[in-house]
């Protein structure tokens, strides 16, 4: 009843409070979804990928860019016991060039498993000559039904569907079928040499030989009960392997930029779960004599603790409603590059350390308050 | 019944140490008002917080009733002031964001229910101090005088045995400072309470039952 009495009693200064800890809810939600984005913009692609893990070619782990695996391995790595299904995957580069300004985007063949693209706008079942592209390109002007014209392959794309949260070192995914992706695959090794002087047709035919049925890296979900551990075995090193997760972490900078993303999150979660913290200690400190004489009419210590903490959850639990509400309408005016990524074990962490530290803060400086005895702290002057 | 023996008080240590309290003795009996007198800084609010249980005595003991009120720990003290004191402090020391009736019933809601007849109890005593046009005034609405008025019903929410009642005239003229010296008197004799009353006021104190003064802690009767 007091509890609630005091806070219904000074509005503005309670809504003041709430204010100022909803805008720290905000900031660490807001800080951590950033920069989760921006790991989401280096490796979603790759991270997203169903499988339980990616194989790569031997010594070229973590670099999807240089592992090829013709198709051969991917049949050598299908009947590896403990292997369930396996699809390849291709990478190559590409630009589109046929954009106002033509901007970089990565080339993904996905052998027949389109069905695991979150698929915003279109469809996501190409056909040949056909993409479905991450949303991200259409910043770069690219709607539903143009017609892509990649260089220097030379090359045309029809976008058929629009998927999002798959880039990949921050240029838009462009996901199309595996012989689709061979055929761009063949031509971006072999445009240099048709530049200069014509394609050699024999080199030509050869490697489109060469690289028939081929991926880059192999896709595989394993059988029940069976571990990455136990497939690293039977494929005695000829074979490098790792979870799509595990994967995305490594290469391209990721360990480093891991780091620092970690250092952003977790400062801004210290700095704002202390502010809180020392927040409520002085705040609740500010009571001193108000809580005396409480207690000098006869309140026990255990009402005056109940009593606190009803009023630090309704405050805080008000405050970070609040700031939830801000962070996610900030986050939906964000354009889709920076992949605002609100995640909810990180979000629970921040509110449990905000949480955490108003309780410790206020409690803590109530029981200094009741420490020192009754007839001393109704002296203390209010504020 | 109220017994003080031999309090002694002291305050900080070494070259801060203060003596409020130099061996105080004196009892008083049901329905008695006994007037506390004293220039500033004579230790009338140390005595009264050592009885109240809200400061321990450096010696002496303190017995109201037969139980010895010094000994008991905080939580019993803080249980003894809920069930059988009544305190007004020197500054009123009302909930700020309470209204005046809420500030009465805070004492039941302190010890469990608030009942109908907690509720009757405090219309009662808000119209005996003549407050039941100010119940649903908060304190910083209120006039001084109201205020003291209200404390002072407040402490008579929990029909207490032992009433003590710091300065209650200090912020009032001595015509309101009287008429509240008179309602707390009656009120005293009709409920037989023990009543310590604090005053620097010699007017005030000549309508108490007994008085006593303190001068540098030392108590004359
Ligand atoms: N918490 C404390 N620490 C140190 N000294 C104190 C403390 N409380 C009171 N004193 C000292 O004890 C002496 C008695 O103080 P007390 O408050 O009991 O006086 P008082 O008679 O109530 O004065 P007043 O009429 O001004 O209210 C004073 O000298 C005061 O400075
Ligand atoms: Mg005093």
């Amino acid at each position: 009843m007091l509890a609630l009495k005091e806070l219904l009693g000074s509005k503005l200064k309670f809504s003041l409070i709430a204010l100022a800890i909803g805008l720290v809810v905000s900031l660490t939600m807001v800080t951590s979804a950033m920069s989760e984005g921006l790991l989401t913009g280096m490796s979603g692609a790759k991270s997203s990928l169903a499988a339980d893990a990616l194989v790569f070619q031997r010594d070229t782990y973590p670099t999807l860019e240089r592992s090829i695996l013709t198709a051969n391995d991917l049949k050598v790595i299908a009947a590896t016991p403990g292997v369930m299904s396996v699809y390849g995957v291709g990478h190559t580069f590409a630009t589109v060039g046929s954009a106002e300004e033509p901007f970089d985007v990565r080339i993904l063949g996905l052998g027949d498993r389109f069905d695991q693209l979150p698929i915003v706008e279109g469809t996501g079942e190409p056909g040949p000559g056909e993409a479905v592209v991450d949303v991200t390109a259409k910043l770069q002007g690219v709607e539903l039904g143009d017609t892509l014209t990649l260089t220097p392959v030379n090359a045309e794309l029809t976008v058929v569907g629009f998927t999002e949260d798959r880039r990949y070192v921050m240029v838009p995914a462009l996901f199309v079928s595996l012989s689709t992706w061979e055929d761009l695959h063949v031509a971006s090794v072999l445009g240099r040499v048709e530049d200069e002087g014509g394609a050699d047709a024999e080199a030509g035919a050869r490697m489109a030989r060469e690289f028939a049925g081929s991926a880059s890296i192999a896709a595989i979900e394993l059988e029940d009960g069976v571990s990455i551990a136990d497939v690293e075995r039977e494929f005695d090193g000829s074979y490098a392997l790792a979870t799509p997760a595990d994967s995305a972490r490594a290469g391209n900078g990721m360990p480093e930029m891991i780091l620092a993303v970690g250092g952003i999150q977790v400062v801004s979660i210290v700095i704002g779960a202390l502010l809180v913290g020392v927040f409520f200690y002085i705040t609740t400190l500010h009571k001193t004599s108000q809580v005396a004489a409480v207690k000098a009419i006869g309140a026990s210590n255990a009402h005056l603790y109940r009593e606190l903490i009803i009023q630090i959850t309704i405050l805080v639990t008000v405050a970070t409603v609040f700031g939830t509400a801000l962070a996610i309408a900030a986050g939906a005016g964000m354009p889709p590059m920076m992949a605002f990524d609100p995640d909810p074990v990180r979000w629970a962490t921040s509110v449990l350390a905000i949480f955490g530290t108003a309780y410790l803060g206020s409690l803590f400086s109530l029981r200094s308050i009741l420490r020192i005895d009754p007839a001393t702290a109704l002296g203390r002057t209010e504020p | 019944m109220l017994e003080v023996r031999n309090i002694t008080k002291s305050y900080g240590e070494g070259r801060t140490r203060v003596t409020a309290l130099d061996n105080v003795s004196f009892t008083l009996g049901k329905g008695k008002l006994l007037a506390i007198l004293g220039p500033s800084g004579s230790g009338k609010t140390t005595l009264v917080s050592i009885i109240a249980g809200l400061l321990g005595p450096t010696s002496g003991e303190i017995v109201i009733g037969g139980h010895a009120v010094h000994l008991r720990t905080a939580s019993q003290a803080a249980r003894f002031r809920r069930e059988k004191v009544g305190l007004v402090f020197q500054d009123h020391h009302l909930v700020p964001y309470l209204t005046a009736m809420e500030n009465l019933l805070l004492v039941p809601h302190l010890s469990g229910r608030v009942t109908r007849t907690h509720r009757e109890l405090a219309d009662t005593l808000l119209a005996d101090f003549g407050l039941t046009a100010r119940a649903a005034h908060k304190p910083s609405l209120l006039s001084g005088g109201e205020r003291q008025r209200v404390a002072i019903a407040r402490a008579l929410m929990n029909a207490p045995e032992i009433m003590l009642v710091d300065e209650p005239t200090s912020s009032l003229d001595t015509e309101r400072g009287l008429q509240v010296v008179e309602l707390l008197k009656a009120q005293v004799h009709e409920r037989a309470m023990t009543c310590l009353m604090v005053t620097h006021d010699p007017r005030m104190a000549a309508h108490a039952d007994e008085s006593l003064t303190l001068i540098d802690g030392r108590a004359t009767r």
